[in-house]
């Protein structure tokens, strides 16, 4: 056991427990006096699980894991076929398995094996070059399931998959100037379209398309509560259990989308530099891991998920603020939710493999 | 090959770092600008959405009649309200609103949109004293729209239902023509008296609202209170009135449209004021309904919420004889031993005018003539007149003016003079010798309120005391229950001269002991346990070419009865008017009502008297009542 301890990146872990902590800490403060005053401890044991699955995998060696990204892959999508058809339906929206009461959400795992399997696809090749094959093979294994979680619908989920499409090409050697072209001709091209283009009907079509469930007003309403309840938490917050949006319910769903406003509510400004801190120093820890590793395909694994890492931070922590779009993507540790908890768990466990291979050889 | 060794990857990875960072920073500059810069604005935000100022209402007084007995109480109940800060905005919220609780949703949207410009104050009352399915259905629509909640406000319940309608009148909220007449004295959803002594007396019986600063919840609950100002209630206060004696008149008049009044001699305290039809106040407490426009403001056929002794103005008939003859022997053109002689009609200005006696009564003098109230005397005696000689006297004595009740819109009382003719009527200002003959028997012209007319009678009960008749007799004491005496408003004197006075008195004792009122079998029967003084009046309404004319028309054609009267006859404590709206001869109409009132006063009240009032409204949400605790 101490040996498998050992495996551990002491930075890496740190940080971890400490994000674990503050997270835990915001479930308390948001679920109390609600009928969700247990839901710290029943993430606890998520968490608890998801650090023996963080153990299991630093432990494993990464390669025997990669061996078996395609068998997964393949695996995943099945699944994500079937919850379409035999998920359980919440909100408008099918994209539960219910197993002995416990929702579980196989999205948020497949965009970790999609990961795997392009990492190791693309590892597998030359380096420094990106032929037309490889990207367009990448770009067809990551839309596929993206397209099947749309059908969910589910477009936050779905385009948690766009920094595999877009990091690993790079980290591979793809040029920059054509990624760069490339979001210029879909900013400039989407803005003028919707600008000029679109009739008004047709972009509430695509808006719908965007999001079937789309309700402006009562998103409006989640999120002004959510910019009064950072903006009244100042400096140093109003307290642990003190915020009045907290507390008073003004907040909504404020254990899983709108947890971190919760964090900024009571712990201030000086709260959310913390929080902002410790996420800053995971991603720099696990892109060290990414310029450590042994092989490519580990390297495009860890650079994939700081992006993916980055993604939920830059979306959930900046659309609680009102600056992105209301897209409902949890932010890591800090939101309530099974199946994405064991599945940043596993991401890190696989990187803290990746780490403790780098350091061992 | 070994990606370590790859510098394009370590390059990549390296910016990419950077970029990381560059987000935290970014994140970390918009957290800056939300929790460090616009601090102070959110922290307001969340500061308004959470603490609330809510007002407190205030309990009105009770109103008690002379005995302590309750005529208007409190009772607790549940109102469905939209607090100011809470007020929708949308027009599909409030069209849903609108929809869900059956309200109409143009009415609602102005109520709205006047309720939001009005500022802080009593919150918007959606739908009033819910009854169990009225809380079921606020409870349902509270689920959909969490900005609604249920208030527990006092509501005035009205004991005697329709025993006292025009006298207490009601409540109801204080609209917008009266808040923009008096905007530093009305405040928008503030309950006011409308009607009666509810208006007239708003000011004493109002109290003063308190308010809570709390703590609410997303749903309105309230989590916590910070402090409040607790309100006062208004004080409770003793009437004048007489639910026993107001029970008989309602009783005595029973279905017939008419006005009864009766004063107290020594301080003009109204003892009775009765309007019939009388209207239930308890109903209009509510939103008017469809119905209830129908069944009361809309119906012009018995005008129910015209307050009769107030606004009635009536033809006083052969009550007037009375001021007629003050007139007359003041002026000295004729002395109480004077005989004329009626023939049944008399000539004046080439036109024939006929006594109530065809065959005549023969020679008469003044008693006599008052106690038979035969026309011709009268008619002479006006003749013998100037119309301005009768209006003067009448001013002398106060018929000219409002009585000054404590009650709103008193009407005045109509005494044609020359003056009044120039202004009344342009086109013809010339005032005809002619017209004073009608005006000799109270017709034509003349017209009184029965308060008005009881006053006179008063004023001739008490040799000369011009009284002013009030409702209010004092407050309630806080901690005994008993009656802080208000000094009643002082009465004027007036040069009755005393001799000519005792005339009068005889003439109206005459009348009822061997006069025209005497005819009548309860009268007389009444009259001889409990002696009393009083005059006939039969006020036409129509004019009929013979009797059997006037046999054959329609009930609302025909002549009102009154009486108006003192008692007991030698030592008068109370005053009195009557009248019975197309009742035919005051003699049998009238005058038993009359009756009835001295025999309750003097006799049944002091040995039996009636029950205190009790209302038949049942409110099964609030059986415990609020005493207004002072």
């Amino acid at each position: 056991m101490r040996e498998r301890l050992r495996a551990l990146d002491p930075r890496l872990l740190w940080v971890l427990l400490a994000l674990i902590l503050l997270g835990t800490l915001t479930l308390y403060s948001a679920g109390r006096n609600t009928f969700q005053s247990g839901i710290w401890l029943k993430q606890s044991l998520w968490n608890l699980l998801g650090m023996l699955l963080l153990l299991l995998l630093a432990t494993t060696d990464p390669r025997r894991i990669f061996r078996y990204s395609f068998p997964s892959y393949l695996l995943g999508l099945v699944v994500l076929a079937a919850v379409l058809v035999v998920g359980k339906k919440i909100g408008g929206a099918t994209r539960w398995f219910v197993i002995a009461g416990q929702t579980f959400q196989p999205s948020e795992l497949m965009k970790w094996v999609t990961l795997l399997y392009v990492s190791h696809r693309l590892g597998s090749r030359n380096a420094d070059t990106v032929s037309r094959l490889e990207l367009f093979g990448a770009v067809g294994l990551v839309v596929f399931p993206m397209l099947l979680i749309q059908r969910q619908p589910d477009l936050g989920m779905a385009l948690s998959f766009l920094p595999i499409l877009l990091i690993i090409p790079l980290m591979k050697g793809l040029r920059a100037r054509w990624v760069v072209a490339l979001l210029l001709l879909i900013g400039v091209g989407g803005f003028g379209a919707w600008k000029f283009g679109l009739k008004p009907y047709q972009k509430q079509r695509v808006l719908i398309f965007l999001d079937p469930s789309s309700d402006l007003q009562g998103k409006g309403y989640q999120v002004n509560q959510s910019r009064i309840a950072i903006g009244a938490g100042g400096l140093i917050g109003k307290g642990f259990t003190s915020g009045s949006q907290t507390q008073l319910n003004f907040l909504p769903v404020k254990t899983t989308d709108f947890a971190f406003s919760v964090w900024a509510e009571e712990r201030g400004f000086l709260g959310v530099l913390l929080a902002l801190g410790l996420f800053g120093l995971m991603l720099s820890r696990i892109l060290d891991a990414a310029r450590e590793a042994h092989t490519n395909a580990e390297a495009y694994f860890c650079a994939g998920a700081a992006g993916i890492f980055s993604l939920h931070l830059l979306v959930n922590v900046g659309m609680v603020a009102g600056a992105l779009p209301n897209k409902g993507m949890v932010l890591p540790f800090f939101s309530a939710g099974g199946s994405s908890t064991l599945s940043f768990f596993l991401a890190l466990g696989l990187i803290m493999g990746i780490l403790h291979r780098s350091r061992v050889k | 090959m070994d990606p370590r060794q790859r510098p394009l990857l370590r390059r990549r990875l390296g910016a990419f770092k950077v970029l990381t960072w560059g987000l935290v920073g970014l994140l970390v500059v918009i957290y800056a600008w939300l929790q460090l810069v616009r601090h102070s604005e959110f922290k307001q935000l969340a500061l308004q959405q959470a603490v609330k100022v809510r007002p407190i209402a205030a309990p009105r007084g009770l109103v008690l009649d002379r005995n302590g007995h309750r005529l208007v109480d409190n009772r607790r109940a549940l109102h469905l309200v939209i607090q100011r800060e809470d007020l929708p905005t949308s027009p599909e919220v409030i069209a849903a609103l609108a929809e869900a609780l059956f309200l109409d949703p143009a009415a609602l949207t102005r109520k709205i949109q006047s309720y939001r410009l009005a500022g802080k104050g009593r919150p918007l009352v959606l739908k009033e004293n819910l009854d169990e399915s009225g809380i079921a259905l606020a409870e349902r629509v509270r689920a959909r729209y969490p900005f609604l909640s249920v208030e527990v406000a006092p509501r005035r319940v009205y004991l005697g239902d329709e025993l006292a309608g025009h006298v207490l009148g009601y409540v109801g909220e204080v609209d917008e023509p009266m808040m923009k007449a008096k905007p530093d004295l009305y405040r928008l959803g503030e309950t006011i008296g409308k009607e009666g002594f509810e208006a007239s007396g708003n000011d004493k019986l109002k109290g003063v609202d308190g308010q809570k600063r709390i703590l609410v919840d997303q749903l309105g609950t309230e989590v916590a209170n910070f402090g409040q100002v607790d309100a006062a209630a208004g004080r409770s206060l003793f009437l004048t009135l007489d639910a026993g004696l107001q029970k008989v008149a309602q009783d005595a008049l029973g279905q017939e449209a008419g006005a009864v009044v009766v004063l107290d001699l020594r301080d003009g305290g109204v003892l009775a004021l009765y309007s019939s039809p009388s209207y239930d106040p308890n109903l209009f407490l509510n939103r008017l309904s469809q119905d209830m426009v129908d069944r009361y403001l809309a119906n012009n056929l018995t005008r129910p919420m015209v307050n009769r002794p107030i606004q009635g103005i009536y033809a006083p008939g052969s009550t007037f004889k009375l001021l007629v003859a003050l007139a007359a022997l003041e002026k000295g053109v004729v002395t109480p031993q004077t005989v004329i002689y009626c023939a049944g009609k008399k000539n004046f200005y080439g036109r024939d005018f006929r006594c109530d006696k065809p065959t005549g009564h023969g020679g008469l003098s003044m008693v006599q003539a008052i106690a038979q109230s035969c026309d011709v005397y009268f008619y002479e005696l006006a003749s013998r007149m100037d119309i301005d000689d009768i209006y003067a006297t009448a001013e002398k004595y106060g018929l000219t003016e409002r009585t000054g009740i404590d009650l709103p819109q008193e009407k005045r009382t109509r005494i044609p003079s020359r003056a009044w003719k120039r202004k009344a009527a342009p086109k013809d200002p010339k005032w005809y010798a002619g017209e004073t003959i009608s005006v000799g028997i109270g017709q034509g012209a003349v017209g009184v309120t029965p308060l008005g007319l009881a006053r006179f009678y008063a004023l001739l009960a008490t040799r000369g005391k011009l009284l002013v008749p009030h409702l209010f007799y004092g407050f309630r004491d806080n901690q005994t229950n008993a009656l802080e005496l208000a000094t009643p408003p002082p009465a004027k004197d007036t040069p009755l001269d005393p001799k000519l006075w005792a005339i009068l008195d005889e003439g109206l004792a005459e009348v009822v002991l061997n006069g025209t009122a005497s005819s009548n079998p309860l009268v007389r029967e009444i009259a001889k346990e409990i002696p009393f003084s009083g005059k006939t009046g039969t006020a036409q309404v129509a004019t009929f070419v013979d009797r059997a004319h006037y046999a054959r028309q329609a009930k609302k054609l025909k002549d009102h009865a009154l009486f108006a009267g003192y008692a007991p006859r030698d030592t008068p404590q109370i005053a009195f008017a009557v009248v019975v709206e197309n009742a035919g001869f005051g003699a049998t109409s009238a005058a038993p009502v009359a009756a009835k009132l001295v025999k309750y006063w003097f006799v049944d009240r002091l040995q039996n008297p009636l029950p205190p009032p009790r209302g038949r409204m049942v409110d099964p949400f609030a059986p415990q009542q609020v005493e207004a605790p002072e």
